[in-house]
């Protein structure tokens, strides 16, 4: 596999569709601690989770607080205490007494769940997408609620074929749901599979227009060089719901592929002030600030769309680049040494290594990296050669 | 109503106060550039015979050379044109090639029939290479085709013979040749030749490329990439391939423009080819007769982040006045033209960056290129002729642009600030720079698809000095072609260059060595490393002339 760093994509989460069942399991997840006979009736915890449920939250919160300082090691309490935060939109704080809670109580599924949930609302799937898969190992019950949770946090990081192995068994049963079709069609244009992603839009089609339809479309256009059709497509997805998430990326990577580097730029500006750490605007308008020698910027940028994708190479190379480009010749071999070392099929990174190598006066390290790199490269021409515009 | 005039006649003084004060420094006087092409009469257009079908080589059409075929002083112009798809045949005078002579009063006479050298039988032509290959004082031309390459030698009388068939110089069937480049690789007086070639392709293996009914260009990774190939002249006219002796043939590539330079100073010339889609090759040259592919030990087989562009004319100068030669390619649109400091000899250090070239580049598809200093202010500027590849979006036309050289460290772009002419939108390929009149000024030539060609004088009216250097080689090469001068003004001020007729894509320049001195008046020497080894310095060469150096 040779990484393409600058065709990645996904969609940040959480998903429209989502938000629903994240609520849900928000409010459900307090009230079946509520539920559960306290061991001393504790008539401050009761208030809260009265508090709670009646939807002051604030008010909530202050009460968890003032019995926890009471009675710190209260799971209950700590737990609810994450749930009324996040209801509240205080995701670190709620990530906080999650872990809190964990740290006592560390297989606890429910916890885990939300934990995840948390995480998964700050834009971080990878935390997130590791909590719901321990989630569902140690409660089969919670399989189905995380499901599409888990898919979601797939697509965003990239890994499209683990999405699809969890969705695919469920094609014939959610065929209707379009939250389901959305994000099976995300992962399977992501994965290349531009028949069947055509499917899934289709079947989203069939109830009507959609900016989520209109956004996989021009996805899938992208990816076959119909640039007209793509930009048709996304234009329509933003004016159906300008708020829709990865639309302003997508729009931003087609813009770069038409080569409106302006205008691309304004699109992934427009995608960061709806979510800070979406990876693709971030990425690029890392590569787009390197280009015009804003290191610093660039840098921001970078090291935000690794918050997205903790770990990804494609980021990890540019930030490479940007240790060569300042002059740090020594870092730069360092860190290409790491990521060829994780990644080995990495062709840029071993063409890149060779070349500080040679800089570095290491021939023979230089020689043996520009083979592998020309090795590379070759079978990607060789895979590549299908009729295609420039 | 008038408060109002009177404030705003302030408000734009005060502007204009404010941006010379933010500047540093007042704008200075620039030349601008006029077409003169319609005051002449000749018949020839750029016609890559586009119908509607999408043929691979349309792209590519419309080679320059600026050489002074008749040794009258003033430098003519041949041009390279396309033929009819898919018979691959110039079937039609519109597709022949062209020689226009100057007659030195601004405008041209086309004398291509007289001078043999319309081309009827050659297919489909791109680039071309003046050249002096035999030494009698007459540049010759060699055409690049799809199908047989051509070898045309300067009878002396205005006339031109095809001489390819005793040459030698053939290639394997069907390989399609953009450009070439004449250059003594090993010193022997003799020039050689390398010819950078693209792929396999004739139009029965022509791929078609569409999407939704509409066809495109086909990206080059549907055509095999080939070997470039080197010719090593015998004399007496002959020529031997030593493309695999050389080690030319053991790098295949998608070859576009090809530059000559002596990049680690051994006194040998070296040689790089831009290839279109991938890494691009740097042959240093070994002075045994072979050469080591050395693009990635030198930092320019890929940019700055490991990725082969649609890498297209080629240049090399030394645009920082340090003594070695740069290199500058351009590739297209949304791509990052490549600028690459030369360290010292030893490596090429990336400067698209820190020269302001990749914020200037982004939003143009570049073709010709090259390192001139337009305004003769002694640092070189840099030339791009643009247009897209294809004809499918609202900005596919392009005009030229020109990245004006601020004290060898950035450019700025000043395209807008040359006049109408220059500004020209258009799908333009192939350009030359050349001093058609004399003047010490540097004018452009560029061909545009089915336009006729712009022959761009230069208004030379910023009142700086120059000079320009004819050289003429004894023991080595007539032609002088590799010799490396070092002008050193009276103040101090060191410049380098170096004699080629090969730059940008497709296309041949002026031979002359060009220099601007800025407001300078005075030289203190000139000094020229000929390839022979011989270093000839000539001290207090009055400026503003054109001086002919013969070789000791």
């Amino acid at each position: 596999m040779t990484i393409m760093w600058h065709l990645e994509g996904g969609q940040s989460c959480p998903q429209p569709p989502f938000r629903r069942l994240f609520l849900a399991l928000a409010l459900i997840l307090p009230a079946v601690w509520a539920q559960q006979p306290a061991a001393d009736p504790d008539a401050l915890l009761k208030h809260a989770v009265a508090l709670h449920q009646s939807g002051d939250l604030e008010g909530a919160i202050r009460a968890y607080r003032e019995y926890l300082a009471a009675q710190p090691d209260s799971l209950q309490a700590r737990s609810n205490l994450g749930a009324a935060l996040a209801r509240a939109g205080r995701y670190d704080e709620a990530i906080a007494e999650y872990d809190r809670a964990l740290s006592k109580s560390p297989d606890n599924p429910a916890l885990l769940l939300n934990l995840g949930l948390a995480y998964y609302k700050t834009g971080r799937p990878a935390e997130a997408a590791a909590r719901f898969e321990r989630a569902a190992s140690l409660a089969p019950q919670f399989r189905d609620q995380v499901t599409l949770l888990l898919a979601s946090c797939y697509n965003s990081l990239g890994k499209y074929q683990q999405a699809i192995a969890l969705l695919a068994p469920l094609e014939k049963e959610k065929s209707a749901d379009p939250a389901f079709n959305y994000l099976y069609g995300t992962a399977l244009i992501g994965d290349g599979q531009s028949a069947s992603g055509a499917a899934a839009i289709d079947r989203i089609l069939s109830q009507g227009d959609s900016a989520e339809a209109r956004l996989l479309r021009g996805t899938l256009k992208l990816r076959a060089h119909d640039h007209d059709g793509a930009l048709a497509d996304l234009e329509k997805a933003i004016a159906l719901n300008a708020r829709l998430p990865g639309a302003h990326a997508r729009l931003g990577e087609l813009l770069l592929a038409m080569r409106e580097i302006d205008r691309a730029r304004t699109a992934f500006e427009q995608e960061l002030a709806l979510d800070p750490d979406e990876f693709v605007s971030n990425l690029n308008l890392g590569v787009l600030g390197k280009q015009d020698q804003d290191y610093v910027e660039s840098r921001r940028y970078f090291e935000r769309a690794l918050k997205a994708r903790p770990n990804d190479p494609g980021v990890r190379y540019q930030l490479a680049i940007l240790d060569l480009a300042t002059g740090n010749a020594d870092q730069a071999r360092k860190a290409l040494e790491a990521l060829i070392a994780e990644t080995p099929d990495f062709a840029e990174a071993h063409a890149t290594l060779a070349a500080v190598y040679y800089r570095l006066a290491r021939s023979a390290d230089g020689d043996r990296e520009r083979a592998i790199a020309q090795k590379l490269m070759d079978q990607r021409d060789a895979a590549g050669t299908g009729a295609r515009a420039r | 109503m008038r408060r109002w005039l009177v404030f705003g006649a302030w408000w734009l003084v005060l502007s204009g106060w404010w941006l010379v004060s933010s500047a540093g420094e007042p704008e200075p006087t620039r030349p601008h550039f006029t077409d003169i092409a319609s005051k002449s009469n000749f018949a020839y257009r750029t016609d890559n015979n586009f119908t509607g079908r999408k043929y691979f080589p349309q792209t590519m059409c419309g080679g320059v050379a600026a050489f002074d075929f008749d040794n009258d002083g003033r430098m003519d112009l041949f041009f390279t044109n396309g033929a009819k798809l898919p018979e691959l045949e110039k079937t039609d005078p519109r597709f022949y090639n062209c020689l226009l002579r100057n007659r030195g009063d601004g405008t041209f006479e086309d004398v291509t029939a007289r001078a043999g050298l319309l081309g009827k039988d050659l297919g489909f032509s791109f680039g071309v290479a003046a050249g002096d290959y035999d030494n009698d004082g007459f540049e010759d031309l060699f055409v690049c085709n799809a199908g047989p390459n051509v070898l045309y030698h300067n009878n002396g009388d205005g006339t031109f013979t095809d001489v390819t068939a005793r040459s030698g110089i053939v290639k394997p069937k069907d390989v399609l040749s953009v450009a070439a480049a004449w250059f003594d690789y090993d010193n022997d007086g003799k020039l050689d030749l390398i010819v950078s070639n693209y792929t396999v392709w004739t139009p029965r293996t022509d791929k078609i490329c569409a999407a939704n009914g509409r066809e495109y260009y086909c990206h080059p990774s549907v055509y095999t990439p080939v070997a470039h190939r080197l010719y090593h002249n015998l004399g007496n006219g002959r020529f031997e391939d030593v493309t695999e002796s050389s080690g030319f043939g053991k790098e295949l590539g998608k070859g576009m423009g090809v530059a000559i330079a002596d990049f680690n100073g051994d006194g040998y010339m070296d040689v790089f080819v831009a290839n279109d889609t991938m890494r691009n090759f740097l042959f240093i040259n070994q002075k045994n007769g072979t050469f080591k592919e050395s693009a990635f030990e030198w930092g320019v087989a890929y940019d700055e982040s490991g990725k082969a562009g649609s890498s297209m004319g080629a240049d090399a100068k030394d645009y920082n006045n340090d003594g070695w030669p740069d290199l500058f390619y351009n590739n297209l649109k949304g791509e990052i033209w490549g600028l690459y400091r030369n360290m010292g000899g030893k490596f090429f250090d990336y400067a698209s960056g820190v020269s302001r070239v990749s914020r200037l580049s982004a939003r143009s598809s570049g073709w010709s290129n090259g390192f001139v200093d337009y305004n003769n202010d002694g640092w070189k500027d840099l030339y791009s002729s643009n247009g897209d590849i294809d004809n499918m979006g609202d900005t596919s036309r392009q005009h030229d642009t020109m990245f004006e050289n601020v004290d060898g460290k950035e450019f700025r772009d000043v395209s807008g600030l040359l006049g109408a002419d220059f500004s020209h939108a258009g799908f333009q390929r192939g350009s030359a720079f050349v001093d058609l009149n004399n003047d010490g000024f540097e004018d452009l030539v560029v061909t545009s698809l089915d336009e006729k060609p712009r022959i761009l004088l230069n208004s030379a009216d910023n009142g700086n000095h120059w000079l320009l250097v004819n050289t003429i080689g004894r023991r080595s090469n007539r032609d002088g072609v590799g010799a490396a001068l070092k002008l050193t003004t009276a103040s101090g001020r060191t410049l380098y260059n170096h004699v080629t007729t090969s730059d940008g894509f497709m296309s041949s320049s002026d031979k002359r060595v060009h220099f601007g001195l800025g407001p300078e008046k005075a030289i203190a020497s000139l000094e020229i490393h000929w390839p022979s080894g011989i270093v000839q310095t000539l001290k207090k060469p009055r400026a503003d002339q054109i001086l002919t150096v013969k070789e000791p």
